[in-house]
């Protein structure tokens, strides 16, 4: 699953964006009030052991079990939804699950002389090797092949990383009853350096994102701040000053406690606006 | 909501450093201003005084119970008044179930110096037959949700509870064993002790740590101010070294801060009618 | 020595009207209210008013065991702190959990259990905190309910709510839902917590003295107030939302107001640059995106649960990663610039775009795999 497919499709490059700049950007601005304005149908608020669904077509998706007499019943409080066949209850609370090749946000809360332990606000906590953590430099630099591999020492790798680091990973490998092994080598990932990592509950962040990332651009395009969303609730922000980022958390928080809620981007559009005016904030 | 975790964020701490060297806080509060206090009293019906106080989103919730017992030898005319502190495990992740440890029956000690130590109770009243029978109030702080500084929340819990608490009379019967006689009043306070909490983090001092400063800071000192504008007690937390003039300055702060403080809360409006 | 006001304690439980003496019925419970979301530090909480009873609950896990050897590798542990507070009582109670605390704990965890998934968190716990603030008659029937609903706060998957309310018997008549004056003066009890579902009964004590005709009566007051209380339950956690969905109304039919000409200013802020930037690669996104994507999908659906532990998958994994970190980021040289150039290019909405797509064109199959693949374990059996 994951990573193979992600791989097949175009890489999105910086680069061959900026060609296209304004043509696109009419387009997409339309297209993104046209998505927020459109009226959504309010999705019911189901609760665990509620029917939601009695038609013996209908698959139990995620958030719901079929009952021995047929009945579709749901395990959270959360938003139903019916998708093709399948019954979804989306719920609104809940604890992050690891999924392979999620992007975390995950802070060093322990050592062992081999690994770090990461907590990524899962039940377990994540395990990243110095192999996964740090680029190795060129091996066999200077020397023949036939001398095989020459191995660098490595025991300074278990500095790099402090108590208390915070680091963008990406999951490796991990199961339901595995610790989840963690990687900070690749784009966009490694040692957080600058900024804040704020935590929201890992229901929320799809809600963050916003669709097709609308809610994340209108943030940066208001708040003229760089922001990371990491899967597993945390928010990486760095603004410009403390006063956008102040008032960039406090949206952030608006947006976690409204997630359920319809015309969000709209609603957030207005009260950034708002509060830029009180504040004085460019 | 930060992540909470005992072990500390350097980025967090970071960020939290660089904003107070500028001399602004992370919940855009000032250096020197405290958070909103909200009070409610008297609703549990079974204790004889109560306080549910929010600190910002930090809550306590105290009750006072009493019992009859014998004085201490050294003030046989005089009645007890006991702080204790629970940290229950429902307010922080980082809070677990057992018995209280050291940093609770501190929380403890320093609520109930700075109730003992204002002379804000009269003890004298609480006494039935000298030597033999006093009232030994009980007054409970419960930790009901963690979002920094417990101590000032819960001293002004402790003596919110005082103020609500409606104490059954007592006479002693013809065996000479006290009796109830069948009316209630409230006790007899003089004073009301605030205690006002200080953060340090490098050499910047502040007011009123909440949760992510409380959990960067390097040491903190709280005092407990009374009535007559002075400073009753103090008590240094963590690793930070003070200097003379830092504490100076800051107990004169705090004076300021508690009337403030004390005139925008009224805590004599908790006072019940006496029965 | 005790307390100087003695409890006061009637032998009688009826007015003359025949009605009790707080004027309810034989077969009506006390006034009920609930909350959820009251404690913000946990990860769900409740608070229950039952009568005088003034009950607290939180919710802190999944979370890892402590200590260890008391994890179990084929199922999470539910772990219930049953603690009245000192002064929720007539005479102060000492704060060390006394026996009865630790009896009520067990059973009230025995009576969650059934509806919990604990398959899906192996070598973990839930660990479930309830603080009875003021006490009055049935705290482990109210503690009951308010730790499911904190439970369904919190997220956890749940077969069904449950309800905790007592029958007894005083002076000779079933009643429903005792005070803590008829308790102590009644002749039976019988606590009870009712699995919502399907009627079961999970928590069940009796003692005192009853025929079988009359816990016949009590069960069935029980069911019925059961129904009351499970109702007020659900409104409780639509309230925590439906509030919110209210107030940004409010707010929404304020925002209509807002002058046109301010929304424009906005758009061609001096700042466009960067705009023009974040919009386009917006542009960007949706051309790579699914086209099949039409489907609302603001709340992306959680994909399955449970990882996929194939070794295979992981090795293969890891070699592309690092192949692409030779190929990709040999000019990152401090992790700083990474991630100044990761947050520019809007990292996380390329990457989650695609993704969410993904999810989209795969569900279908992976639902087909796992038919009820649903984040309660039962792939398990």
């Amino acid at each position: 699953m994951g990573i193979f497919e992600k791989r097949s499709k175009p890489l999105f490059l910086f680069s061959s964006v900026q060609n296209k700049k304004i043509v696109t950007c009419k387009s997409c601005k339309k297209k993104v009030k046209k998505m927020s304005a459109e009226n959504k149908p309010i999705r019911e608020i189901v609760t665990p052991g509620q029917v939601i669904a009695t038609d013996p077509g209908l698959i139990a998706g995620r958030g719901a079990i079929k009952e021995d007499n047929g009945q579709i019943t749901s395990v959270f409080v959360g938003l139903k939804e019916i998708r093709g066949k399948y019954v979804n209850v989306v719920p609104l609370n809940g604890l992050y699950n690891p999924q392979i090749g999620d992007k975390v946000i995950g802070r060093v809360i322990a050592k062992t002389p081999v690994k770090f332990l990461l907590d990524i606000n899962a039940k377990f906590l994540g395990i990243l090797k110095p192999s996964d953590a740090f680029k190795r430099p060129h091996q066999n630099r200077g020397y023949p092949k036939s001398m095989g591999t020459y191995r660098l020492p490595r025991e300074n790798d278990m500095d790099k990383l402090k108590m208390g680091d915070q680091i963008i990973c990406k999951i490796l490998s991990g199961s339901r009853t595995e610790e989840p092994a963690l990687t900070s080598l690749g784009q966009e990932l490694g040692l957080i350096t600058e900024g804040l990592v704020i935590a929201i509950s890992p229901t929320k962040i799809p809600r963050v994102i916003g669709k097709k990332g609308s809610m994340i651009a209108l943030l940066k395009n208001l708040l003229h701040c760089k922001i990371f969303v990491a899967q597993n609730g945390r928010i990486w922000i760095h603004g410009r000053n403390p006063e956008n980022e102040r008032l960039l958390i406090e949206v952030i928080y608006k947006i976690e406690r409204e997630a359920h809620t319809t015309g969000l981007t709209d609603r957030v559009k207005a009260y950034i606006l708002k509060e830029k005016k009180i504040r004085g904030i460019k | 909501m930060m992540d909470i975790n005992e072990v500390v964020s350097n980025l967090e701490k970071n960020y939290i450093l660089k904003l107070l060297k500028q001399g602004k806080r992370i919940d855009g509060r000032g250096l020197f201003e405290y958070r909103d206090v909200k009070i409610k009293t008297g609703f549990i019906p079974k204790a004889e005084g109560s306080a549910d106080v929010f600190l910002g989103d930090t809550r306590v919730m105290c009750g006072v119970k009493y019992d009859i017992g014998t004085p201490f030898s050294d003030n046989p005319d005089k009645g007890v008044c006991t702080v204790m502190s629970e940290y229950l495990p429902i307010a922080s992740p980082m809070f677990e179930p057992g018995r209280p440890d050291e940093v609770a029956i501190q929380l403890a000690r320093v609520v109930d110096r700075g109730i003992r130590h204002t002379n804000c109770i009269d003890y004298k009243k609480l006494c039935i037959k000298e030597g033999e029978y006093v009232y030994i109030l009980f007054v409970d702080c419960y930790m009901m949700d963690y979002f920094g500084n417990l101590t000032d929340a819960s001293a002004i819990a402790a003596i919110a509870a005082l103020l609500n608490t409606n104490l059954p009379g007592a006479k002693l019967n013809e065996e000479g064993v006290p009796e109830w006689d069948g009316t209630y009043s409230p006790l007899t306070i003089y004073e009301i002790p605030l205690s006002i909490s200080f953060g340090k983090v490098g050499n910047v001092i502040f007011v009123d740590p909440n949760l992510s400063e409380e959990m960067v800071l390097d040491g903190s000192i709280a005092f407990a101010v009374d009535e007559k504008k002075q400073v009753t007690s103090i008590q240094k937390y963590g690793n930070a070294t003070w200097s003379v003039e830092e504490i100076l300055d800051t107990s004169k702060k705090a004076i300021e801060i508690a009337d403030e403080l004390r005139a925008k809360l009224n805590l004599r409006q908790h006072v019940p009618q006496p029965k | 020595m005790p307390i100087l006001v003695p409890e006061p304690h009637d032998e009688i439980c009826f007015r003359e009207d025949g009605k009790r003496l707080d004027g309810r019925a034989v077969d009506e419970l006390r006034p009920f209210s609930c909350e959820v979301g009251v404690i913000k530090n946990a990860q769900g909480s409740a608070l229950v008013r039952h009568g005088g009873n003034l009950i607290y609950a939180a919710i802190y896990g999944p979370r890892e065991v402590h200590p260890r050897h008391l994890a179990r590798p084929d199922k999470g542990i539910l772990r219930v702190y049953y603690r009245m507070a000192t002064f929720s009582v007539h005479e102060r109670k000492s704060p060390a959990p006394n026996r009865r605390e630790n009896e009520i704990s067990k059973v009230i965890r025995e009576a969650l259990e059934p509806v919990l998934f604990l398959e899906a968190y192996p070598d973990s716990q839930i660990e479930i905190y309830i603080e009875v603030i003021a006490a009055d008659g049935g705290t482990r029937c109210a503690s009951t309910t308010a730790a499911s609903l904190a439970l369904a706060d919190a997220g956890i998957p749940m077969k069904s709510m449950v309800v905790g309310v007592a029958a007894g018997k005083a002076q000779g008549r079933v009643l429903l839902d005792l005070g803590d004056k008829e308790d102590k003066v009644g002749q039976a009890d019988i606590p009870c917590v009712v699995v919502m579902k399907d009627k079961s009964i999970s928590l069940l004590q009796f003692d005192g003295e009853m025929s079988l005709e009359e816990m016949k009566t009590g069960f069935e007051y029980v069911l019925k107030g059961a129904e009351i209380i499970y109702q007020k339950q659900l409104e409780a956690l639509r309230e925590k939302y439906n509030k919110i969905t209210r107030e940004a109304e409010i707010e929404d039919s304020a925002v209509g107001n807002l002058p046109q000409n301010e929304q424009k200013s906005i758009n061609e802020s001096q700042n466009a640059q960067d705009s023009l930037q974040n919009t386009s690669q917006i542009d960007e996104q949706m051309k790579v995106q699914n086209e099949k994507q039409e489907i609302n999908n603001d709340h992306k659906a959680e994909p399955s649960p449970l990882m996929e532990n194939s070794s295979a998958i992981n090795e293969s994994q890891k070699e592309v990663e690092k192949g692409e970190v030779e190929e990709k980021s040999k000019d990152e040289k401090s992790s700083e610039e990474n991630i100044i150039k990761s947050s520019e290019q809007s990292a996380n909405s390329t990457d989650d775009s695609p993704k969410q797509g993904e999810n989209q064109s795969s569900q279908e199959e992976q639902q087909l795999n796992t038919e009820n693949d649903s984040p309660s374990g039962d792939d398990q059996e």
